[in-house]
């Protein structure tokens, strides 16, 4: 069985957000200030005008992390959220119960409640929508202009993503935690 | 029992319980006023966001369990270990104890999305890493305990079945509340909370709270006018939340100095805030530690009548934790990047109930109210003749 | 069908070059409207374009039950890279915007009132009939007195075909308030505007573009994807820090309008230390010495342009010696909206000019001409109106081209300097109430005319200012003209019709056809009256040969499916591959390649078009033209000078205004747009942080901004990334259309702030020209 994870070429990004909105368009994710699978973060520029540091403002995409050893999976009392046998981090709307627990427990502000079932909702790598429909790329993925990420097997050697973690170096977000993160930030 | 209406709708006109009834009714219409809002809006109708998901509701329904547990411990010392001044004040304390567990549940049944959804997969698919599928459930069992011991205290009085339940009791109540501690200690993401303090702490201050609540119920009950064997009670209880508030005071303040100490990003950062706080300074330090404990140490612990008023002082500090609790754990956001060109840079959360969290939050009380009146007034609370 | 070359048209030579000629032995399976709705549940994929800016890249429509559920990219097309951009994802937002433009709509009140009546397209037709024959009566068929104007996209030629036959001089389009100079300035001086290799650049200096907001395929996929130590290298210069900068080795916070003193001192630089490309300067420059001398003995230098630039010395020492040392494969980017201030012909010429002494010019690496893949030609009526005037605003600037100085019409007009009256206005898709500065000037501009037509989309401004409106179909529910993609990696491209257009509205060739169907005889009617030659005509031919010439019917007989058709039926396969892929080049089955998950190659290598000049560039002298002392005598310097009068004092406590772009809108055209608002809700005005603080300014605090011409409302977004005398927003917002429920009053409006004035060469506006004054509100 595939394990899923994603790498970011993150120095790729120029924030057009076009991921968010092919995201939201997608999976049917609502608008509005809270509701959003994926976004991209950006730290406030460092320096005064004009002496200001190119590198304070780099923009890292990011989503939920799918960790491998998900907080918000261990808190869940219901195990509404659970990993799908293809190491999605999913979560089954009719088990919820919207106690909001997990959204606290998640390192990574990866979780919002959807407004159409009132209950938790994150990404889920496509799951419901394109890989269901057999497609290889996520929406945020295919629609990319300069092709930050790439979706794949893990675990299959010949994957373009696992071809990508033997040559580059990457880091991950808060693995200090002990997450074991699959978003993997390429240098 | 006296279960008749006329006797449930009589009482001394007093202006205090005029006031009280008041307060109550207030209470209770404002709880039904908050669910219908809730009804309507769902979550929309809080002030909870994606960032600060929890808010005063949590904090409601920790400060309502926490009264129970309390309230279930203080009661245990007399009929579970003994304590001949506590066994007086056992059906009483029990009684509290259910009355403000279900005022709990009340409130986060508002406060939870799926209730029925909750009854139902706890019990299909529990997820047993779960602290909150832990302290539900023992808080469920602990409520069927205290249940029965209350039966077995006052309609079918039996000893020997009230204690096995009074037992069974305070440790699924210990158990239940020291894994709400770990609800938020079990938090890897919140370095300020992650850790052994918060299930232990909430032991701790169940405890503070179980006694602040006998000098309040009894204070009202009693108007400050107290039989000897009440007094001898009540100077034991001093001299026991004197000491746990020694204790308390003495856990904060390394919890403070542990997190502050290295300036550790974060944790640090959060724990300055909260402790800069008003709500901390004024609501936790002052009304709900200094002032109760200066009164017991300042009269070598004989002071009683001003204790029932540094109780209610107390019981406001007892809120500010509880609220301080859930907001301090969220207070700091869990990405600190920007994530629109057009927004300030993220800072340390800001969190304010909204009136509807209000209404169903502090409303809560007013089921509380209700439930100790009626209570008293259909149950002889009072220590059985033979006694 | 045939149209013969008449006697007339031979006269007037190629003015129509055009498109189609029906031809009908088209497959039915390439007919077969895209648009047909599946079987129920069934999701069906159509190829087709994008139309949310001019980028037009390559889309797949899932369609389900008839409704398009999701846009995604289609991978075929070599210019857009397999990708979308977050405005050709909401697209959704813009097929199914309750705003629409429904029906057409007729004035019902004074002219701005917003009140309309509803009517049958045959009601409106009438009406623009009866109104046109009234004008051209009483102006003697004087074509002239009605004007054209449309917005940029792959339909506009079919308009412009209508513009062709009805023989009015004026057409307007955003060329002179976008990209006019830059085209010009290259073009004149490296003989094309050309197509930067960023692919395989490996130094680039972007001034001014900002590709990483202002998205242009395929440079924005190609470069930042090479940027960060990957490759390229990349200076950017411009006022504020923009994503680009984000992107970049090196940034330069330029003072506003001052780029031509910088790209001056980087020549001075490298004529100075004599390390320009000598291989390719002997061999392709024209009077380069003429330059040198002009640049040296004029002195300037680095420490000269740093006075002027704010930019240190040093650093335009560093970046003109990093040029040359990675040149040619070095670019000084073209740029596209250029429309900046009075010098921008001049600076667009010192960029080409010195990107040519690097010698990266029709390489790889360096700016490429490309090619072209051809494509059939069809024939239409041009006919001649002898009473028919030229242009009036060919006297605004030195050399006004086709798609006239707008605001130099505009203003001309409202001035009473025009030489015969301007009556009329038909307007395709164009927004000039948002588009051009001076948005009252505008108002009143639209108001004083006898007729407005405005086909659209949406109600904007521009829209709810016009007698008539005519509600076209968005792109995702037509057929547009096939068109040729030229660059290294050539295409041909196609929308297609993916649903069925909603409401009434039509796409442009039907309405044309409509229209001409019923106003054509009428206005023969008033040619036949007042022009002689014609009258001759008719005694010479007969009544109906004569007509045929002026029949504007003829250019709108076939489908645009038909046009299509014709239009490659020289290319085996290529209708086919139109229809189902959206995009064909020859050999594409052969060398359309996936790379990887996300990358396809188009191209092998070898087949790119990089080099195609063969040394002989596409100007007078076939060579890198340093000194066009043609232009002297039209009071245009012959080589790039600065000049002291460029060099704008601004007072103390106030602003220079610039405007621009974030890569989620499209100038006004997406103001309504859902999806992105959803990103971005409204513009903000960029204040410099210690300014704001200075003025007790704070994030989000409504700010009045106010210049000469006019003031807005905005919100304060106070940031480092802008200069001490600066401030910015983005351009399309603070609509004044009610119309617009999402756009309406949503933040600050830039054309009502910004003066209008014109540059010397072509008449385009000067954008950040305007001083402002700010207050709190």
């Amino acid at each position: 069985m595939a394990r899923y994870g994603m790498a970011l070429d993150y120095k790729s990004c120029i924030n057009c957000r076009a991921c968010e909105s092919a995201c939201k368009a997608e999976n049917g994710v609502l608008p509005g200030r809270d509701n959003y699978r994926i976004w991209v973060g950006q730290k406030e520029i460092e320096g005064q005008f004009p002496k200001l540091s190119i590198s304070s403002l780099t923009y890292q995409p990011s989503q939920c992390q799918h960790c491998d050893n998900a907080p918000c999976q261990q808190v869940c009392p219901t195990n509404a959220t659970y990993y799908d046998e293809n190491g999605v981090v999913r979560v089954n709307p009719e088990q919820c119960i919207l106690c909001t627990y997990c959204i606290n427990a998640c390192p990574y502000d990866a979780r919002y409640i959807d407004d159409r079932t009132v209950t938790v909702d994150k990404c889920n790598f496509c799951s419901d929508t394109r890989l269901a429909n057999g497609e290889t790329t996520t929406a945020c993925q295919a629609t990319c202009p300069t092709k930050v990420r790439t979706f794949g097997d893990l675990d299959d050697p010949n994957s373009d993503i696992s071809k990508l973690l033997e040559k580059r170096e990457y880091k991950q977000i808060k693995e200090h935690l002990g997450t074991k993160p699959k978003l993997f930030y390429l240098l | 029992m006296n279960l008749s209406i006329k006797n449930l709708i009589t009482f001394k006109k007093t202006p205090l319980n005029l006031l009280v009834a008041v307060i109550g009714a207030l209470l209770l219409a404002a709880f039904v006023a908050g669910a219908v809002m809730y009804f309507l809006h769902g979550h929309h109708a809080f002030n909870v966001t994606r960032q600060h998901p929890w808010g005063l509701l949590i904090a409601m329904y920790v400060f309502f369990v926490v009264s129970s547990t309390g309230l279930c411990i203080i009661s245990s010392i007399g009929h579970v270990f003994g304590v001949k001044e506590f066994q007086q004040i056992g059906k009483r304390a029990i009684a509290g104890a259910i009355i403000t567990i279900l005022s709990g549940f009340a409130v986060i049944a508002l406060e939870i999305g799926h209730p029925i959804t909750m009854l139902i997969y706890n019990v299909l698919t529990p997820g047993l890493t779960s602290a909150i599928w832990w302290m539900g459930t023992l808080y469920g069992i602990y409520l069927c305990f205290i249940l029965l011991e209350f039966f077995f205290l006052t309609i079918k009085v039996d000893h020997k079945w009230s204690k096995i339940f009074g037992i069974g009791g305070l440790l699924a109540g210990l158990a239940a509340h020291s894994n709400l501690g770990a609800v938020f200690g079990f938090l890897i993401s919140r370095p300020t909370a992650n850790g052994v303090f918060y299930p232990v702490y909430f032991i701790l201050s169940a405890m503070i709270t179980g006694c602040y609540l006998i000098y309040i119920i009894y204070g009202f009950k009693y108007r400050n006018n107290y039989p000897d064997h009440l007094k001898a009670m009540f100077l034991k209880l001093n001299k026991i939340l004197g000491m746990l508030l020694g204790i308390l005071i003495f856990f904060e303040a390394w919890k403070i100095l542990t997190a502050l100490y290295g300036t550790m990003p974060e944790r640090a950062e959060t724990i300055m805030y909260a402790v800069t706080s008003p709500n901390f300074l004024i609501g936790e330090l002052l009304l709900g530690m200094l002032i109760p404990f200066f009164i017991i140490l300042f009269t070598n612990g004989q002071a009683i009548k001003p204790m029932v008023y540094a109780s209610l002082t107390g019981m406001i500090g007892i809120f500010f934790m509880r609220y301080d609790l859930v907001h301090d754990t969220l207070v700091y956001p869990m990405t600190m990047l920007k994530r629109s060109e057009y927004q300030l840079p993220p800072t340390l959360l800001h969190y304010f109930p909204s009136p509807t969290e209000m209404m169903i939050g502090f409303g809560g009380i007013g089921i509380t109210i209700l439930g100790l009146y009626v209570a008293e007034k259909v149950f002889n609370l009072d220590p059985d003749p033979e006694h | 069908m045939k149209v013969e070359i008449s006697r007339r048209r031979f006269l007037q030579g190629s003015v129509a070059l055009t498109v189609a000629g029906g031809v009908s032995m088209t497959p039915a399976s390439v007919l077969a409207s895209a648009a047909k709705v599946e079987d129920i549940g069934k999701t069906k994929i159509v190829a087709t374009l994008c139309e949310m800016c001019v980028n037009k890249c390559a889309v797949y429509a899932h369609v389900k039950n008839g409704i398009i559920k999701k846009l995604d990219p289609n991978p075929y097309f070599p210019k857009s890279r397999n990708m979308l951009c977050p405005r050709g994802n909401s697209g959704l937002a813009s097929i199914y915007d309750e705003d629409r433009l429904k029906y057409p709509l007729i004035r019902d009140g004074e002219k701005g009132s917003g009140k309309f009546r509803r009517a049958t397209w045959d009601e409106a037709y009438a009406y623009i009939g009866e109104k046109l024959t009234k004008i051209l009566d009483e102006e003697k068929d004087n074509r002239s007195t009605v004007a054209f104007c449309a917005g940029e996209g792959m339909a506009e030629h079919t308009f412009k075909n209508f513009y062709t036959g009805f023989g009015s001089a004026h057409f307007l389009n955003h060329a002179s308030l976008c990209l006019a100079t830059t085209v010009s300035g290259y073009s004149l001086t490296i003989g094309g505007y050309g197509q930067s290799d960023l692919e395989n650049a490996n130094y680039v200096i972007m001034a001014g573009a900002n590709r990483a907001e202002a998205i242009v395929t395929p440079d924005t996929m190609d470069f930042f994807k090479r940027t960060k130590g990957r490759g390229a290298k990349l200076v950017t210069v411009d006022p504020r820090f923009t994503n680009t900068a984000a992107k970049s080795d090196k940034w330069l916070g330029i003072n506003v309008g001052t780029d031509l003193a910088f790209v001056l001192a980087l020549t001075y630089v490298v004529l100075k230390e004599g390390i320009y490309n000598k291989d390719f300067v002997e061999k392709h420059f024209n009077d380069f010495e003429t330059y040198k001398n002009h640049v040296i003995s004029n002195g300037y230098t680095p420490e000269w342009a740093e006075k002027i630039t704010g930019i240190n010395a040093d650093d335009i020492y560093e970046v003109a010696r990093d040029f040359m040392k990675h040149a040619p494969q070095s670019i000084y980017y073209q740029g596209r909206r250029t429309t900046w201030s009075k010098n921008d012909f001049q600076l667009r010429r010192a960029q080409a000019i010195f990107s040519a002494l690097g010698g990266g010019i029709d390489i790889k690496g360096g700016i490429c001409f490309g090619k072209k893949i051809p494509m059939e030609g069809h024939e239409v009526p041009s006919p001649i109106y002898d009473q028919s005037e030229p242009r009036i605003d060919s006297t605004e600037a030195a050399v006004v081209g086709g798609s006239g100085t707008w605001v130099g019409f505009r203003n001309k007009v409202l001035e009473g300097r025009a030489e015969y009256p301007i009556r009329a206005l038909f307007n395709y898709k164009h927004n000039p109430m948002q588009n051009m500065p001076n948005s009252k000037k505008t108002e009143e501009f639209l108001k004083k005319l006898d007729l407005v037509v405005t086909i659209d989309t949406m109600p904007s401004d521009t829209v709810m200012l016009s007698d008539v409106i005519l509600p076209e179909c968005t792109y995702l529910e037509r057929t547009d003209p096939a068109k040729v993609y030229g660059g290294i990696e050539p295409a041909i491209v196609q929308r297609n019709k993916v649903v069925d257009p909603m409401y009434e509205s039509k796409p442009i060739i039907d309405i044309m056809r409509g229209l001409t169907e019923k106003i054509s005889k009428p206005l023969f009617e008033i040619t036949k009256k007042y022009d002689e030659e014609v009258q001759d005509a008719i005694k010479e031919d007969g009544e109906e040969a004569t007509y045929e010439e002026f029949d504007l019917t003829l250019a709108f007989k076939q489908t645009q499916e038909e046009l299509n058709h014709h239009a490659v039926s020289k290319h085996p396969g290529a209708a086919e591959s139109l229809h189902e892929k959206g995009v064909f080049y020859p050999n594409m089955d052969k060398w359309f390649k996936k790379i990887n998950v996300n990358e396809y190659e188009y191209y092998p290598e070898s087949e790119k078009a990089y080099s195609v000049r063969n040394g002989k560039f596409k100007t007078p002298s076939g060579k890198i033209e340093c000194n066009l002392s043609s232009l002297t005598k039209r009071g245009i310097d012959a080589m790039p000078t600065w000049k002291k009068e460029y060099e704008m004092v601004i007072p103390d406590g106030q602003f220079r205004f610039v405007t621009g772009r974030h890569a989620q809108f499209t100038q006004s055209g997406t103001a309504n747009n859902k999806m992105l608002l959803d990103l971005v809700p409204t513009n903000y005005l960029w204040i410099n942080k210690r300014v704001a603080a200075r003025m007790g300014i704070k994030f989000g605090d409504e700010l009045e901004v106010a210049s000469s011409v006019g003031k807005t409302r905005i919100k304060a977004y106070p940031t480092e990334k802008i200069g001490l005398d600066t401030v910015f927003f983005i351009h399309g917002f603070g609509n004044y259309s009610e119309e617009l429920t999402l756009a309406h009053n949503n933040g600050g409006r830039d054309s009502n702030i910004i003066e209008d004035s014109i540059e010397p060469m072509h008449g385009a506006t000067c954008l950040h020209d305007t001083i402002v004054e700010i207050r709190k509100v």
